[in-house]
């Protein structure tokens, strides 16, 4: 209580084969204050929490925590120093219920020595309540949507003492709900003396939760500041080293929007999910599609590319139509489909960087059996080059790309699948902002050449400073859709949310 | 970006398992040298690796098989099958030479065994591979069941007798060229060559490694999956038709357990030369010195004059060691 900090980190330092993650980082956590880390993607940011949780063992430096001096923590000392890590990637077990996972680390027992499951669920219910979320403990994971994951994750956090909490991106791909709930919990938390380190690549939101902002770059501490006394714009210099006047604007060009040769999508519906959809895009086109987690976003991508079964839906292409029966399907007719959860299905991250690059153009070009291994190599290394992939060589693993990076990578593999027709379903999930422009030029540049670009984000100003309609969806239907001078940050949410314009 | 700078990463880590191996089967080799000397002829060394190739053809498919995530644990009663099958053919329609066989007839014996042997081995792989695909039950419970099957057929269709070449069809496994090279070498370099070429150099073999590492991703990148999952089933069975071929042509003579034992063998060479269990990464030269090594364990026991019975202790413990290794190294990242 004494001097007010709980932790603090000097010269911290750790390499990998060809990249210095960290070098000589210096980092103050004051009792009860919120505490954001924000860089590029390759900064340093989860090596450095990571080392905290006591799951990557620094190269040299020290760690000292209450007073207590360590070279380095393993993860039962972390926690036994009450530190509460939730992490970038969801570590949750699928076929456990909530409860289950809360506890797992100590599930109560009953006198036989069976695991006490309705004490379990008591105490994982209090838990939930206390911290305002409304999932029940007693479903399992696998049948929770991903902004209810998260939430579990950090309630489980919540379940143990906690002094220090850690979370690395909390808030990428989560609604406006979501992160409604979660910033609540972080408030009243830093109130009764939690301190807080958030990572974020959303400067908005660091404004409106942190007290103080740690910037790195290339592994280096570059700064720390009040978020009271320091401009956003300080911060982006100092993270990407330009200002942001020179991040992304779309210029709209009308005239290249041709009407008469378009995609239409016509009457997509699958049980209880998605609810009689139909819209159509213009080659040329940006077609946004916003709403809530769970609205249905996503279940209509996936019935359109035939990755899940759907009731009815028929897509018609130019006149032709091309109702794809599945992936495979798809891409033989130029559908690309980017999908949400890079983890999941997204990566082969035990494979090379060029390699799952090339996957998808490789499926698609299926009519030549050999692979043009230098082609390859120079085409993929150009594309990762466009994208910022931050790493040493295109051969090394994903795996073991920073998080951020390995969205670029599925992004990179759609952009050179070179589709026709490319559905994104948050294409842009942990990338810092400067690689962001990079990527929205690279879509723009897409549309240019006629293809036909549908992006699925809960990214409200990705939404609207890149698309040029925005259809929004709530319960599985499609419910408007916004054009020209409609297509706002405020009109998208207040239409996910279900609030029309005329109660205003 | 500073990406050309380190490309060598990724192959120093390949060498290194390889050079591993080679360590061993070096150690291997000097070990049986100084117990006794004859082992470094060049007899025996042919010896080895003529004593090999049925199981590097065998492990050279399975190889592949496990490097998509999928196994087949079928392997050796596919080769007892085809090489019962065979044999009956060759007998019945060759004759027996006491019998004075009908020579229009026996003269089309050997031709006609071939093709159904191949025509039998690309029928259990389509069996196998349609089951795993349309069950999507894990091909390891599936092919222990095919096993089972293939075995029964085996001794249902024999009759649980043995067949006799009669010296007929020896060519293959027996024959020499320049009456040194055995020509079955041959064929083990000529499938381990096309395997590392068609895992390297082709689609195909690309799609395999993304299978084994995230069959999802794979299916959503528009990669044909039961497709590839199909065909690799149908290369191990013809892969196996050839070890058939040439296993029945040196022993000459079939019985319906014939190969049964190289179900175990091929996935412990697969599993030593580096193939993880669930897929994803591995290469033909890797799993080509997994299979020497395990030649080498036998023939080495033999030559040292240790009871042969050790070989299976050896193996074993060998599949042991080699999977803890990768498992320690995959922690240690
Ligand atoms: N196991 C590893 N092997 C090699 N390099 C690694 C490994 N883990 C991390 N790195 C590298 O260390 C650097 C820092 O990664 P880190 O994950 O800390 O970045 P980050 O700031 O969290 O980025 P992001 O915003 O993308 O999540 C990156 O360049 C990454 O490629
Ligand atoms: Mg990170």
């Amino acid at each position: 209580m004494e001097s007010g900090n709980i932790l603090e980190a000097i010269n911290l330092s750790k390499s990998y084969p060809g990249v210095q993650a960290l070098d000589s980082v210096n980092f103050l956590l004051k009792r009860g204050e919120v505490h954001a880390i924000v860089g590029q993607n390759g900064a340093g940011k989860s090596t450095f929490i990571e080392i905290l949780a006591g799951s990557i063992q620094p190269d040299s430096g020290s760690i000292i925590i209450d007073g207590q001096d360590y070279v380095r923590l393993d993860p039962s000392q972390s926690i036994e120093r009450s530190i509460q890590t939730v992490h970038q990637d969801n570590q949750l077990i699928e076929e456990l219920s909530v409860a289950e996972n809360i506890y797992l680390y100590n599930l109560p027992q009953t006198k036989l020595g069976f695991v006490n499951i309705s004490l379990c669920i008591r105490h994982a219910d209090d838990l939930l309540d206390r911290l305002g979320i409304e999932t029940r403990s007693n479903i399992k994971i696998s049948s929770l949507t991903f902004v209810e994951k998260k939430l579990i994750s950090i309630a489980k956090a919540f379940s143990r003492k906690a002094k220090i909490l850690i979370l690395d991106e909390p808030t990428a791909s989560l609604d406006i709900e979501g992160e409604k709930i979660l910033f609540d919990i972080i408030r009243r938390n830093a109130e009764k003396g939690l301190s807080i380190i958030y990572i974020s690549h959303d400067l908005g939101e660091i404004f409106e939760v942190c007290d103080r902002v740690t910037v790195l770059k290339d592994g280096k501490k570059i700064a720390a500041h009040d978020v009271k006394n320091v401009e956003m714009e300080t911060i982006v210099h100092e993270m990407i080293g330009r200002s942001s006047h020179s991040l992304y604007t779309r210029v709209l060009n009308t005239a290249r929007i041709k009407s008469d040769e378009k995609l239409e999508i016509i009457d997509y519906s699958r049980y209880k999910v998605v609810d009689h959809v139909s819209f159509s895009v213009r080659k040329g086109e940006i077609f946004g599609i916003g709403g809530l987690v769970g609205s249905g976003r996503t279940e209509l991508a996936r019935i359109i590319i035939g990755l899940d079964k759907k009731d009815s839906g028929k897509l018609v292409f130019c006149g032709k139509d091309i109702t794809p029966s599945s992936p495979y399907d798809s891409i033989k007719k130029g559908i690309g489909y980017l999908t949400e959860n890079r983890k999941d299905d997204g990566l082969v991250v035990i494979r090379p960087i060029f390699e799952n690059i090339s996957m998808a153009r490789f499926a698609r070009d299926r009519h030549i059996p050999y692979l043009e291994l230098k082609k390859e190599r120079t085409t993929t290394e150009e594309i990762a080059s466009q994208l910022q992939i931050k790493t040493p060589s295109i051969s090394q693993l994903v795996i073991n790309l920073s998080g951020g990076n390995q969205q670029k990578v599925v992004l990179a593999k759609w952009l050179y699948a070179n589709s026709e027709i490319i559905l994104f379903d948050e294409p842009t999930v942990g990338v810092d902002v400067g690689s962001k422009s990079e990527i929205y030029h690279l879509i723009d540049n897409l549309v240019q050449q006629g293809k036909i670009i549908i992006i699925i984000s809960s990214d409200y100003l990705e939404l609207s400073s890149v698309c040029d309609r925005v259809g929004i969806m709530r319960f599985g239907k499609l419910i408007t859709i916004l054009e020209g001078a409609q297509i706002n940050e405020e009109n998208i949410l207040k239409n996910s949310l279900g609030v029309t314009m005329e109660d205003n | 970006m500073t990406n050309r700078i380190l490309t060598k990463d990724k192959k120093v880590r390949q060498l290194n398992q390889s050079f591993v191996l080679i360590i061993i089967i070096a150690g291997l080799c000097i070990i049986a040298t100084v117990v006794n000397p004859r082992f470094l002829r060049i007899t025996n060394i042919i010896n080895i690796f003529q004593q090999i190739s049925v199981l590097g053809i065998i492990a050279s498919g399975v190889g592949m098989l496990l490097i998509s995530g999928d196994i087949d644990i079928s392997v050796g009663q596919q080769v007892s099958l085809i090489g019962i099958i065979l044999a009956m053919i060759i007998q019945k329609i060759g004759g027996i030479p006491a019998n004075a066989p009908n020579a229009w007839l026996s003269g089309w014996a050997i031709p006609m065994a071939i093709v159904v042997s191949f025509a039998v081995g690309i029928l259990l792989g389509i069996f196998n591979g349609l089951v795993v695909i349309k069950s999507k039950a894990s091909s390891f419970i599936i092919t222990l069941g095919s096993a089972t099957v293939f075995k029964g057929l085996a001794l249902l269709i024999s009759g649980g007798s043995s067949y006799m070449l009669f010296n007929r069809f020896a060519t293959l496994g027996r024959g020499r060229i320049f009456s040194i090279i055995p020509i079955a070498i041959l064929f083990l370099l000529g499938v381990v060559i096309m395997s590392h070429i068609l895992l390297k150099y082709f689609k195909f073999g690309r799609f395999l490694y993304a299978l084994g590492g995230n069959k999802k991703a794979a299916f959503v990148s528009g990669i044909n999956v039961n497709k590839v999952t199909l065909t690799s089933f149908i290369m191990v069975g013809v892969f196996d038709a050839l070890a058939a071929l040439i296993l029945i042509s040196r022993v000459g003579s079939a019985l319906a357990t014939t190969g049964d034992a190289f179900s175990l063998d091929a996935l412990a060479a697969a599993v030593v030369g580096g193939v993880p269990i669930i897929g994803g990464k591995g290469n033909a030269l890797n799993i080509f010195l997994g299979v020497v090594l395990i030649g080498l364990i036998s023939n080495a026991l033999v030559i040292m004059n240790i009871n042969p019975y050790l070989r299976d202790v050896a193996i074993g413990l060998l599949i042991i060691i080699a999977v803890s290794i990768s498992a320690i190294s995959d922690q240690r990242k």
